[in-house]
């Protein structure tokens, strides 16, 4: 494939939301990679407080990606062309991916019962953001739906997942930055989509910003909790705070 | 139930199907692949390929509806995440067939006109059955639905295709044995994971034998339209090109009226119903004949 960025408007969209192009693209980053990571990095020991610690943080990260499966595929069936509904199909198998490479990462770590466990330690906040934007698909609000989605839940994983890779053991780092890539990939496509429509139709944006203004605390509170859980210190919730609404205003949603 | 659904994990999806039957396909067949140049040329064989491949591109839109709707009502994690991979694979045939109308000159301003203009109406009924008890997120239904009666069809008429395009056109038939693998793996995750659901709801036999009835009937009416509709058997005898002689379940197809062919195809794809329903507890019920 030539650069894709030299395609004229349609033929980009045509490119960049199809199979052949998410094949390409991930074929890169996982091709030899099981269960996220790669197969000769290995665990180094953990206290028993820095894995329940990881543990519950992990529970949060399947709260967040289960969201985003069931938000995803909710999708398809609102999205307005065959383009949108194909990315969103990608989306889909992205988002149950990492769903999978969290469960598998909780089971490495002993647990006997994943669902259980996130049910047992998952952040109420993030459960009211999953259940918010669940009606807001069920609703077929596709902006704000996409906004939600794309953007917010996104850009959200975006910076706390870039930060925990970060600090993180070896083995999470790896399944993290694989999944940051994703990520990426998912605000790319809620940016230009909601782009082209704010541009055509002004009065979307004042739509999208009472979605951000109802949803930003919830965000804001399950980072705090996670930053809690991982035990950073507190300055660094403010900085991934910031680094979240950074992410949100670059992509043109600004308060 | 945790073991059999780790068969249809995420990981086992990356490594068998991108990375293993796709790898180094565009669109689902070889690189620099092309139709045939009796079928650009011909205008009675070029729209025949067309009217054939837009129900193709309906049905998997169809699948694609359903597998995504699915996800939602699915009982567990497990489950969600392999209706997420069937859900990208279906979007892929969708984008695969799709690509192949424009491949045999359907302009990309005229895609959903041509859809419209060649969709069969059974066939939109038949996926509408499907649909209606997606969006009442009824799982079991759904499933079977979906992954026995939509994929099971699907299964023998793409194994059909594959079998007169083989020898003759082989960037359709690559694209199409892509298709055959994939359907393969749904029709076997509905398989096992339905039969345990369906004996914990005995009570739910009724209405979901009734569906596949109904799905039966609208997809018989499809194949006696199609089958009556294609003018290309006529087409290839005035040009003097012989058919084919490929196999399909001991048959000779190059060998066979259209009749012939339908009857072949329906006695194959109720065989397979009867054959996968009875393995999840179901009765196979008759449809009318259309």
């Amino acid at each position: 494939m030539s650069d894709v960025h030299d395609l004229d408007p349609e033929s980009f969209y045509e490119e960049v939301h199809s199979f052949e192009f998410w094949f390409q693209a991930v074929e890169g980053y996982l091709s030899g990679t099981t269960w996220g990571h790669r197969p000769e990095t290995t665990d180094a020991p953990m206290s028993p407080e820095d894995r329940e610690r990881l543990i519950t943080v992990l529970c949060n990260y399947c709260v967040g990606e289960s969201a985003a499966l069931e938000g995803a595929s909710g999708l398809i069936a609102i999205a307005p062309n065959r383009l949108a509904k194909v990315f969103l199909s990608t989306q889909v198998v992205d988002e149950g991916r990492h769903l999978e490479v969290f469960y598998h990462r909780m089971r490495d770590l002993g647990v006997t019962d994943p669902e259980r466990e996130v049910e047992r330690r998952a952040s109420r906040s993030l459960q009211t953001f999953r259940r918010r934007l669940l009606e807001l698909v069920a609703s077929k609000d596709w902006e704000a739906a996409i906004f939600a989605q794309n953007v917010i839940l996104e850009s959200l994983e975006f910076a706390v997942f870039q930060d925990h890779a970060r600090e993180a053991d070896s083995v999470t780092a790896e399944i993290l930055q694989g999944v940051v890539k994703d990520e990426r990939r998912h605000m790319g496509f809620g940016e230009n989509e909601l782009g082209r429509r704010v541009a055509t139709a002004p009065h979307i944006r004042a739509r999208i910003g009472q979605v951000k203004k109802e949803l930003d605390h919830l965000v804001l509170e399950s980072l705090e909790e996670t930053v809690r859980t991982l035990g950073m210190p507190r300055d660094e919730n403010e900085r991934i705070g910031r680094s979240y609404i950074e992410t949100v205003e670059r992509l043109g949603f600004g308060s | 139930m945790a073991d059999f659904l780790s068969a249809y994990s995420v990981q086992k999806w990356l490594e068998s199907c991108p990375q293993g039957y796709l790898e180094d396909t565009v669109y689902g067949h070889k690189p620099g692949e092309q139709e045939t140049e009796l079928l650009k040329s011909n205008q009675i064989l070029r729209e025949d390929a067309i009217r054939t491949t837009v129900q193709l591109v309906v049905g998997e839109r169809a699948a694609l509806a359903a597998s995504s709707g699915l996800i939602n009502s699915a009982p567990d994690e497990a489950s969600k995440r392999f209706l997420a991979t069937q859900t990208l694979d279906e979007a892929r045939h969708v984008e695969i067939f799709t690509h192949r109308l424009y491949d045999l000159g359907v302009a990309k301003d005229d895609l959903e006109s041509t859809l419209k203009q060649y969709a069969n109406p059974n066939l939109v009924k038949f996926a509408g059955v499907l649909l209606e008890k997606v969006d009442k997120k009824d799982f079991i239904a759904g499933v079977v639905g979906q992954n026995i009666v939509l994929e099971g069809m699907a299964f023998s008429v793409f194994e059909m295709m594959y079998a007169m395009n083989e020898n003759i056109n082989p960037k359709f038939a690559h694209t199409l044995s892509g298709t055959i693998a994939d359907e393969r793996r749904h029709v076997g995750f509905g398989e096992n994971r339905i039969g345990s659901l369906i004996k914990e709801n005995p009570g739910r036999k009724g209405d979901i034998e009734k569906m596949q009835k109904d799905m039966s009937y609208f997809m018989l009416a499809t194949f006696a339209d199609a089958f009556r509709d294609t003018q290309a058997v006529d087409e290839l005898e005035r040009i003097g090109q012989e058919r084919s002689h490929a196999r399909f379940h001991g048959a000779d197809l190059g060998a066979m009226d259209t009749k012939e062919m339908e009857d072949l195809l329906a006695a194959t794809v109720l065989k397979e119903f009867k054959t996968r329903l009875g393995r999840i507890g179901l009765e196979y019920q008759s449809p009318q004949r259309p």
